[in-house]
């Protein structure tokens, strides 16, 4: 941005607010018709394949769920149409759903003086990101990519990353229960009159167009820049709000990654990243197509990555047909200037060499993908063949399986769900999940949040409730958030088992318990007590400060160390965000600056591997690795005598239990008050009152580690 | 064609005075000198006596810090070039994640070492050239472009392997050679792409074409230059570089998990960015690349000899980057 020449004084005496115009007649952009057609199809599609998809129940679900990102969506359209960007505002959410239960809690202000408290805190967020973009000149990307680091930062560092704050008022909490959606039409509305109706608009698509030309035209570039990242700020802790009732906690994570889902529905509602282009119809056109593409392909049993895929392929699609070639693309901020708002008509016009170049990228990206999952599926089958020797099944590895004779007609669906798909340990409890489903002759859908997302795992149910399942099965994420939505399952009349994690007792059937996170911490600790000899240094290797469960381990780890081992210390705690590259950093940087440490212990699959590794290179081996982690993944390490410990229960024997139980409780084999199940290959399994316990976490060592292959 | 005075800030050049070496790399020499305050800290934290023996930042740390961000620092050279041409790539994370697990795959099933290397460049250069044809040809933005094909891309991988790690077979660990030969190949191989890069961005015309199309399109386009191609070819090396920096970075390791590179495009664009790049194309030298990558690095590591609280980190590091990127705007200001 070049130097621009002081602003002339004539434009102070201008009304801040001005109706530009009565209705508008023109036709919609282009890119706004091609969505449209795309809802449509979305809509034709879903309503065919989907079950119960076309219900206005549906309908006002797609919406509820939407609130939080529309919120953000709304706020960065007029950010981005001054052609700035805002990266942060995710972490903003984060942070101001932290403060904001800080204030409530800690301060003890009045709940709705706290929520007004966070979105001035919200704002001047924001002002700080337009501070330095106008006073300092620094472009919005960078800015924003720093304030984005440092916001969920401090939210990190005044939580310490643990601190849950839950237990809001209902009158609170109702806000998030569909209350949500006036609060998000009025914020729709205001966005549209100010974008679409005001002078205020008018100036910021000018200012995107060219902030020179603006400045020439009388108009306050950097007060109207500062003004939309102050709405953006603003806005995003009213959507923090809504998460925070919503999910009924707040916590340092909250909104981790909405920026980018944000951008995609902005961008894809045919906002132009460039500025001086965008609307907000186009960006609620735009997040609808994105939540309903979600929405129906889970009522469809397809997996959730496929909206991440199928919304990536959208954004190229939409806009490859909405751009000129490179060249002329150039002169573009002199030509849009011209060629003003309506500038849609001529927009339409592509060539067909254009349209051959999209096909056949199109065409090689999918064949890249079908070429590289042939691969791929030919490795994993080539893997489970391996595994599946033992018990030598001749049964199709995927699929429906054909209901055994004897079966009712309409098979059981049980819906079962991770805590997150991406985790190597939730694949183990699948394939005994499979297992299961297969003996019992039933449909099971698997699906849950890609990363561990209380606010998406709440969505996801609310999909099966809709859809119509018969037994629900949760990994719970967070208990406080996801209990509410149990309670109305079992209301519907559907069975609900939780697994690995449990949720509050009268929100679901049974628990299937592997091991209590005492049983874990326990048993790490005594592990680490055993081959420290009772005294020395140990530290200890998480995935994220944020993590409920590892926080609740090392709750537990702490109690067992300051009761049973008074000489042993820990001397650190260092984070991993769970991956293997950065856990084998921490772990060097911790031998080099920790001459005196004993052990390390990994409490997340990544990190085993990965310290142990570390542990190898540096040649210490005098340091122990113990963790909880997959077989598998560190057979290498255990047999080279470098990892003495790997604990975790029969991950497979925890998924087949789980569906085995669910598949009973469905066809009332198993009632409530039962003392055991038959477990198929697991024999009778105790319940203790309505906890089905499968058992004391396990220790793989050199001598039996073989044995297991998950 | 005299391109000297490309890569140079432009208010240097309307201002009248010839710019100094010091001016004209300030962004560099100020990067530096943090990098060398936050050394020079390190080390008096090491002389510090007492009772417990102190341990030396740099009889140990100070290696492996520059091992483990060899990678980073490959991905960032391809990052460097992209954002002076005016572009961005947030799929590098995605990118290095496919690659790395593409490699992982054929190392596990006894493909030779020299076809599994081929094998991840290729698959970089395709997802590249991807990504090229698309903003080049195209004239796609290219944020939303590479916004895009990241989602895809992590999609699929998720889609595909659900999270499950590849073991590599132990012959693949540092190439088959000693860990103390595969350290030194990896960061050899790292600084001698950055060395090439480097010299080719100043001295060859390939380069100074990549600094033209960022600072003037337009401008360039009327000196002969074929601003698309550049653009192209900048996002091929890009996804190459990515598929050479997976392979690194899978060699110092027996397992890969598919999501290795996850969120590794913020770090490397922040590295970047701290190194003196302006996000508005044009300028940016490597260098300040490597001083950034090495400075962003070395805080997590300090932090942890300096027994901060884990739980500040991230906040310090967003300190850091505005702090650098507002000086810099302060500076301009002033003059």
């Amino acid at each position: 941005m070049s130097t621009l020449p002081p602003m002339p004084p004539a434009e102070a005496r201008k009304p801040f607010l001005r109706w530009t115009g009565p209705l508008d007649l023109r036709p919609p952009p282009p890119q706004q018709v091609i969505l449209l057609a795309v809802l449509a199809i979305e809509l034709l599609v879903f309503s065919i394949i989907g079950t119960n998809f076309l219900t206005w129940h549906n309908a006002f679900d797609v919406l509820r769920v939407s609130v939080e990102l529309g919120l953000l969506a709304l706020a960065l359209t007029p950010v981005i149409v001054t052609g700035g960007i805002d990266l942060s505002v995710g972490s903003l959410l984060g942070l101001t759903a932290v403060l904001f239960g800080k204030m409530w809690r800690d301060a003890g202000l009045p709940i709705w003086v706290a929520a007004g408290a966070a979105v001035a805190i919200g704002a001047m967020a924001g002002s700080l990101n337009g501070l330095l973009i106008t006073r300092l000149r620094i472009p919005a990307l960078i800015v924003t990519l720093g304030s984005f680091s440092l916001f969920r930062g401090l939210a990190e560092g005044i939580t310490g990353g643990v601190d849950n704050i839950t237990n809001f008022p209902r009158s609170f909490v109702a806000l998030g229960q569909g209350a949500q959606v006036a609060v998000f039409v009025i914020a729709g509305l205001g966005f549209w009159l100010l974008l679409h109706r005001t002078t205020v608009g008018r100036a910021l698509s000018a200012i995107g167009y060219s902030a020179e030309g603006a400045r020439y035209a009388g108009i306050p570039v950097e007060r109207r820049i500062t003004l939309t990242y102050v709405l953006a700020g603003a806005c995003a802790a009213i959507a923090a709000m809504v998460y925070v009732a919503h999910v009924g906690q707040a916590k340092a994570d909250a909104g981790s990654g909405y920026e980018l889902d944000a951008i995609a529905a902005v961008v894809l509602g045919g906002t132009s990243i460039f500025g001086g282009r965008g609307s907000i119809g186009g960006t609620l056109l735009g997040l609808f197509a994105i939540a309903i593409l979600k929405n129906g392909l889970q009522l469809s049993d397809k997996p959730t990555e496929s909206a991440a895929v199928l919304t990536g392929v959208l954004l190229l699609v939409a806009i490859g047909l909405d751009r000129k070639p490179f060249g002329r693309a150039s002169s573009r901020s002199s030509a849009a200037a011209v060629a003003g708002d309506g500038s849609g008509l001529e927009e339409l016009n592509m060539r067909n060499s254009q349209l051959a170049v999209l096909s056949i990228v199109i065409l090689a990206a999918a064949f890249i993908v079908t070429g590289g999952n042939f691969l791929l599926v030919q490795s994993m089958q080539h893997e489970l063949t391996g595994a599946r020797t033992p018990s030598a099944t001749s049964r199709q590895a995927t699929g429906d399986p054909a209901p055994p004779p004897g079966t009712a007609v309409k098979p059981i669906t049980i819906a079962v769900m991770p805590k997150s798909k991406g985790n190597a340990y939730f694949i183990a409890c699948k394939s005994g999940a499979e297992e299961a489903a297969r003996e019992r002759g039933i449909k099971m859908i698997w699906d849950g949040p890609t990363d561990p997302d209380p606010a998406r795992q709440n969505e996801i149910i609310e999909t099966w409730l809709t859809r119509g399942v018969d037994v629900i099965a949760v990994a719970v994420e967070n208990r406080g958030a996801i209990s509410s939505v149990l309670r109305k399952a079992r209301e519907k009349g559907i069975k609900v088992v939780t697994w690995d994690s449990d949720a509050e007792p009268d929100a679901r059937d049974f628990f299937v318990n592997q091991a209590t996170p005492q049983g874990i911490g326990d048993t790490l600790m005594d592990t680490a007590g055993q081959l420290m000899g009772g005294k020395g240094q140990f530290a200890i290797i998480t995935a994220s400060l944020t993590a409920a469960n590892m926080n609740e381990w090392q709750k537990y780890i702490e109690l067992r160390r300051s009761s049973n081992y008074p000489d042993i210390q820990m001397v650190a705690l260092r984070p991993c965000d769970d991956l293997q590259p950065k856990a084998f950093d921490e772990a060097k940087t911790l031998l080099n600056s920790k001459p005196d440490l004993k052990l390390i212990m990994a409490i997340c699959s990544p990190a085993v591997p990965g310290a142990a590794e570390a542990v190898k290179q540096s040649g210490r081996r005098d340091v122990k690795v113990i963790g909880l982690g997959l077989p598998n993944d560190n057979k290498p390490y255990v047999h080279a005598g470098i990892t003495d410990a790997v604990i975790l229960w029969k991950t497979k024997d925890l998924g087949y239990l789980t569906v085995l139980a669910a598949a009973d409780l469905a066809n009332g084999t198993l009632k409530s008050g039962a003392k055991t199940i038959d477990a198929g290959r697991l024999g009778k399994i105790a319940i203790k009152e309505s906890d089905i316990v499968l058992g004391k976490p396990f220790v793989f060592t050199k001598d039996n580690i073989d044995q297991f292959d998950f | 064609m005299s391109n000297a005075n490309l890569g140079v800030d432009p208010h240097l050049l309307a201002s009248r005075r010839s710019p100094g070496f010091l001016s004209r790399y300030r962004r560099e020499a100020s990067v530096a000198t943090a990098y060398g305050l936050l050394l020079l800290v390190l080390w008096c934290v090491g002389l510090r006596g007492g009772p417990t023996r102190a341990p030396s930042f740099f009889r140990s740390q100070f290696a492996d810090t520059w091992i483990s961000v060899a990678p980073l620092l490959v991905a960032a050279v391809g990052t460097t070039l992209v954002i002076v041409a005016r572009q961005i790539d947030i799929s590098i994370g995605s990118q290095f994640s496919v690659c790395g697990y593409v490699a992982a795959l054929l190392a596990a099933r006894g493909v030779p070492l020299p076809a599994v290397a081929c094998a991840a460049i290729a698959v970089g250069g395709a997802m590249g050239s991807l990504n090229g044809v698309l903003v080049a040809a195209m004239g796609l933005p290219s944020i939303v472009v590479t916004l895009a094909t990241m989602v895809i891309l992590r999609g699929v991988l998720l889609w595909m392997t659900q999270g499950a790690a590849v073991g590599l077979p132990s012959t693949f660990q540092w190439f088959g050679q000693s860990q103390f030969t595969g350290e030194c190949l990896i960061l050899s191989i790292a600084l001698l792409i950055f060395v090439i890069f480097a010299w080719a961005a100043r001295w060859l015309a390939a380069g100074r074409a990549v600094y033209a199309v960022g600072s003037d399109e337009e401008a360039a386009r009327l000196t002969g230059i074929r601003s698309p191609r550049v653009v192209f070819f900048v996002f091929l090396l890009t996804g190459m570089l990515a598929g050479l920096a997976a392979l690194l970075n899978a060699a110092r390791f027996a397992i890969v998990y598919p999501n290795d590179g996850y969120g590794l495009e913020l770090k490397v664009i922040a590295a970047v960015v701290v190194g003196g790049a302006a996000i508005s194309g044009g300028r940016g030298t490597l260098m300040g690349t490597l001083i950034g990558v090495a400075l962003l690095a070395t805080i997590g590591p300090a932090l942890n000899f300096l027994d901060a609280k884990p739980q500040w980190e991230k906040a310090i590091q967003g300190a850091i980057i505005l702090a650098a990127v507002a000086s810099d705007g302060l500076y301009r200001r002033r003059r």
